[in-house]
């Protein structure tokens, strides 16, 4: 008897972090030095411990073999290496893996960019609304967060099923996009909100037009917020699978369903772990293309 | 400072009182609603002890907890081909048959499974079987059979059908009914007629609404589905909840005529357990007849246990579903794992299924 139930959630390719940094002015002294190795201590060692880690175990399974019963064989079996790169010539031996990574890449452009369009509007609406309305609004973009991510999406099964758009790629869209709107929302808020009104009253008293203040002031002051918030959503739609297995329809596999029933249902982990593997740097050689090209560039305002 | 003490006295004191109150505890490790609180109730005061369980959903979960070092349970309630896996890894305890007088009320056809000939190591408790459940009043209105895989394979059937469909997002069961349709084994290797099952799956998969592990319970019970292959008692589940809801349709299920696949969930007593005393007791306890009913009641499993007949509800006990006659049982196969080397090129067949 094989059930499905109680997970929820993505299987997560490793995710970024967009910040932006600051330059101090000066150089900081000793003493200020070793404050800052204490300080930064504790989430170094996290990071070793729960992402480091685990990615290098992840390597190591993706080259190890497929035990009797699941799991691994052990590296060494009578002192001799068992790894080999099997799985990695399952994966490049035909075409069909790398459609579904297309596929994944292609649902995951999608989504960021129905975020982006549905988030900016609203992020830059609650950013120069009325400071009195600021919290409740931005309270409400969370709220949603606060109940259980399989009840939204059934409460989505519930309204796409009478409309017969449920189990189509459509529905697939809508699940990931209203999944991870607040996401792009509130890194675009925090972006917004900190704008300088004085920059556009100034443009305005140079005889700026509402569009050209908007695109020449707002919008490239705001590139860091939209850069941060579209990692927060394209990174996780990539290893979703929740969503595509329950209001997608027959053809709609994602790279995170194919990694989830790796795990799960084949027990194939060197498979899963390759699959995982090859998705990161995916992501990674994605984001240093992104961060290539929004490097700051000389000569512009 | 005084009050860090206060806390420190505090502890000191609740472990002393555990010590002290060191009772007798069974572990087990088990499927959710498998026990009612009543039978817990029950064994509790009669062995003056106390029961711990501990749920999974799934036997792939339990094995990979177990995989990961859980220990300390004295039951375990895995499907046949998990009692295997954890037979050849030598991680169950055999049984003392003296302890357990009640085995008599075994059926016979139980007393024998393939992955533990004789039960040596393993008492059956509940049985499910893979079928099809279904809209009756949907599909008698369009005159189409009930009682074949047909059903969910032939286009001839399915274009009546169009996206009302859903079959288990499982490589093994979706193969074992294709298997069963074209008249082979549910363990069939043979690369030709994974093939020729694929092709058939691919024909008939435009016609299907979407693969589905538990949603198709819901919707069977609301209409959105009219035939859904899935588990016989998630299909019980379905067909109650249209009852309460007083749907204008009647949910029903049956195991095709080709043969379909059957789980057997058993106790085992796995090696790490501090108990196996109580154990036997426990499985002793659970085999009289009016415990033994317990799991037919509560979520319409089907039973191995002769006695436990008697205090099943007639509609569940009477339901062909989930009791299947003694000629269908025949047809009726249990799944056993495949070796790695297979599981990788089913996955890699199940991968193309999806994507086309």
């Amino acid at each position: 008897m094989v059930r499905w139930s109680e997970w929820a959630g993505t299987v997560a390719p490793g995710f970024i972090c967009v910040t932006e940094s600051r330059q101090a002015g000066r150089s900081p002294g000793p003493g200020e030095n070793l404050q800052k190795w204490l300080v930064s201590l504790p989430p170094t060692l996290f990071l070793l411990a729960f992402l480091v880690a685990p990615a290098l175990l992840m390597v190591v399974a993706s080259f190890q073999q497929v035990g009797d019963f699941g799991g691994l064989l052990p590296v060494l079996e009578n002192g001799q290496s068992t790894l080999s790169l099997e799985a990695y010539r399952f994966f490049f031996g035909d075409w069909i893996y790398a459609e579904i990574f297309l596929r994944s890449f292609l649902v995951a452009t999608a989504t960021t960019l129905l975020c982006l369009l549905l988030a900016y509007p609203l992020a830059l609406l609650i950013a120069t609304g009325g400071k009195r309305h600021r919290d409740l609004l931005v309270l409400l973009v969370i709220l949603p967060l606060a109940s259980n991510f399989l009840i939204r999406i059934y409460a989505w099964m519930i309204v796409l099923g009478p409309a017969e758009l449920l189990y189509t790629p459509f529905a697939v869209i809508v699940g990931m996009v209203y999944v991870h709107l607040p996401f792009m929302i509130l890194p675009l808020y925090t972006n917004l909100e900190s704008h300088d009104p004085a920059l556009l009253e100034a443009a305005q008293d140079l005889g700026a037009g509402a569009w050209t203040r908007f695109w020449r002031i707002t919008l490239p002051l705001s590139l860091p917020g939209v850069w941060s918030g579209s990692a927060l959503v394209f990174i996780p739609v990539l290893g979703m699978f929740a969503i595509p297995e329950l209001l997608g329809g027959t053809r709609d596999i994602l790279i995170g369903n194919l990694i989830k029933e790796q795990f799960l249902d084949n027990r194939d982990w060197p498979l899963g772990s390759t699959l995982s593997i090859l998705l990161t740097a995916a992501v990674l050689l994605l984001a240093w293309l992104a961060a290539w090209a929004g490097r700051p560039r000389r000569g512009r305002a | 400072m005084k009050s860090l003490r206060v806390a420190l006295a505090g502890l000191l004191l609740a472990v002393l009182a555990t010590l002290v109150r060191a009772e007798d505890v069974l572990y087990l490790f088990i499927w959710n609603t498998y026990l009612s609180e009543d039978t817990v109730r029950r064994f509790e005061t009669q062995c003056r002890c106390r029961l711990n369980q501990d749920f999974y959903s799934d036997n792939e979960e339990m094995l990979a907890k177990l995989e990961a070092g859980a220990i300390g349970y004295d039951l375990i309630v895995p499907t046949g081909n998990a009692v295997e896996t954890l037979l050849r890894k030598k991680a169950l305890r055999p049984l003392d048959k003296t302890k357990l007088p009640n085995l008599k009320n075994l059926k016979t056809e139980f007393r024998d499974p393939w992955y533990d000939p004789g039960l040596r190591y393993a008492v059956p408790y509940a049985t499910s079987v893979t079928l099809l459940g279904y809209n009756a009043t949907r599909l008698a209105e369009r005159g189409l059979p009930t009682d074949t895989w047909a059903l969910i394979f032939e286009p001839q059937h399915l274009e009546k059908l169009k996206g009302k469909v859903t079959v288990l997002n499982s490589q093994r069961e979706l193969m074992a009914a294709a298997m069963k349709y074209l008249g082979y084994s549910v363990q069939e290797t043979d690369p030709a007629r994974w093939e020729e099952a694929k092709r058939m799956i691919l024909r008939a998969k435009p016609y299907w609404a979407n693969f589905s592990n538990s949603t198709y319970i819901k919707d069977l019970a609301i209409g959105n589905i009219w035939v859904a292959h899935g588990y016989s008692s998630d299909m019980y589940r379905a067909q109650q909840d249209a009852l309460e809801a007083r749907r204008p349709f009647r949910i029903d299920f049956r195991t095709p005529k080709e043969g379909a696949v059957l789980a057997v969930d058993s106790f085992v007593l796995h090696q790490s357990g501090g108990r196996p005393d109580l154990a036997h007791q426990f499985i002793n306890f659970m085999l009289d007849g009016a415990n033994a009913a317990d799991v037919s009641n509560l979520i319409g499993a089907g039973n191995p246990n002769a006695a436990a007949t008697p205090h099943i509800l007639p509609e569940i006990a009477r339901n062909p579903g989930i009791f299947p006659p003694s000629e269908e049982l025949l047809r009726l196969e249990m799944l056993r794992d495949f070796d790695p080397k297979t599981r990788r090129a089913l996955s890699r067949m199940w991968t193309e299924i999806k994507v086309r």
